[in-house]
């Protein structure tokens, strides 16, 4: 099952490596950067694409108001701020708040909301469905987005979200492991394989 | 926890045991008894400013050696990178291949699977050969210029040739893809395949391919936070020159 990833964005060094051994408390989620560094944070969350960002509103843009929208627009990624300020809620329309006086207890819980909302889905729904399995069947084959998009009459668009679906349940991504995965499920034989 | 010059390199390797083959790399054996990191470097003539910011760097993931990152010449870097290349080429790949190729001679049953392993194995090594050289044909060369260059604040014809084409913008893009055969490779062995009669063989390569994994995240730590911002540097100050 995929882990969700964290990135953790603060000034105070003291604050972020805390939190993020407070979170190694939490299952199947996993921090996967500390920023200390207001320049580098767009950067960062576009490069690693997190699952969740924790940050300290001090550590956004100046003048951002609608702080998810200032890094991934449409991709899932949801949004804690990290703060000492009270008055912090219903600001910028994040999807939780840290306060640095919150307990341990607190903050788990919090995040152990977020990370139950469903806003990751079928990550750890690994059977995939039989239009997947035509599709992994075609991928192990050799041939390309486009070609299967022919072969099948659908559009490459198509081909490449049931790729996407299809590497997330598994948990495999080159196409070489796809390829052995369709063969140890009898998808199709060694001897068809280029 | 930093490590410094005057800590024993025995607690040094206590604290993390993955620094064994680093330090072997620098040509320094074990049985140093209870010389410190200063002593050990001194008398392996290994450059001791160098030595510490290659293991912290290895040793801690956050750490990022900023200004002390100025003082150390490219060539060191890239000839400790050459060494950690052959040791993957000549023993650890191989090592892992022969452990592969033992479990298909002793298995019947499950042969036809155990194949499948060794070749995408096989397609894994060959792609990270490729990987390699290229950093040893194109991107080493290069950097190296890039250090004459600014050595010289000159020119020579050659040396612009090189310059001009290549940037370290275009190395940094292509990293990541050599990575995920490797977690395919684990993910596979985990999840979607029943270990042979010799189990003991089977769950030692897996064991082996985390190791490798985590050396090959340690070396390129190095390539992406000490080499890399290093010849960008360089770069934004050839520009000024030119």
């Amino acid at each position: 099952m995929a882990r969700s990833t964290i990135l953790i964005a603060d000034n105070s060094c003291m604050i972020r490596k805390g939190l993020r051994s407070i979170l190694q408390n939490l299952e199947n989620s996993e921090v996967i950067q500390l920023i200390d560094n207001k320049e580098d944070v767009c950067e960062i969350v576009h490069k690693r694409k997190p699952d969740i960002l924790i940050i300290n509103p001090d550590m956004l843009p100046s003048g951002c108001l609608d702080a998810k929208k200032e890094f991934l627009n449409g991709s899932k990624l949801s949004l804690i701020l990290l703060s000492d300020k009270k008055n912090l809620k219903n600001n910028l329309k994040a999807d939780g708040y840290i306060n640095y006086m919150d307990g341990q207890n607190t903050i788990l819980d919090m995040m152990q909301e977020i990370l139950n909302k469903g806003s990751f889905p079928d990550k750890n729904s690994e059977t995939i469905s039989s239009r997947e399995k035509n599709i992994l069947k075609h991928i192990a084959l050799g041939l390309t987005n486009k070609e299967i998009a022919d072969q099948l009459f659908i559009s490459i668009h198509t081909v490449v979200t049931h790729r996407k679906n299809i590497t997330q349940k598994l948990g495999i991504k080159s196409v070489s492991g796809l390829t052995v995965y369709a063969i140890l499920h009898n998808l199709i034989s060694m001897d068809e394989v280029k | 926890m930093r490590i410094k010059k005057d800590m024993k390199l025995a607690d040094v390797i206590q604290l993390n045991y993955m620094l064994i083959p680093v330090i072997h790399r620098f040509g320094i054996n074990l049985g140093f008894g209870d010389k410190t990191v200063a002593d050990v470097c001194k008398e392996n003539e290994v450059d001791l400013n160098f030595f510490l910011q290659l293991v912290n760097a290895y040793h801690d993931k956050d750490y990022f050696p900023k200004e002390e990152l100025q003082t150390i010449p490219v060539k060191n870097i890239v000839n400790y990178l050459k060494m950690t290349h052959s040791s993957y080429l000549n023993d650890k790949l191989s090592e892992i291949e022969q452990k592969i190729i033992s479990l298909q001679s002793e298995d019947t049953e499950d042969q036809k699977y155990i194949l499948l392993i060794r070749n995408f194995f096989e397609g894994y090594k060959s792609e990270l050969t490729e990987h390699i050289m290229h950093e040893e044909n194109v991107v080493f060369p290069y950097v190296l210029a890039v250090e004459e260059i600014i050595k010289n604040q000159n020119f020579t014809e050659r040396n612009r040739e090189i310059f001009e084409s290549f940037s370290i913008g275009k190395y940094e893009e292509g990293h990541n893809d050599v990575e995920e055969k490797l977690m395919d490779l684990k993910t596979i062995m985990i999840k979607y395949l029943t270990p042979p009669a010799n189990s003991t063989l089977y769950h030692t390569i897996i064991q082996d391919l985390f190791k490798l994994e985590e050396d090959l995240n340690y070396h390129s730590r190095i390539e992406d936070k000490v080499l890399t911002p290093k010849v960008i540097l360089m770069e934004k100050s050839i520009c000024n020159l030119i």
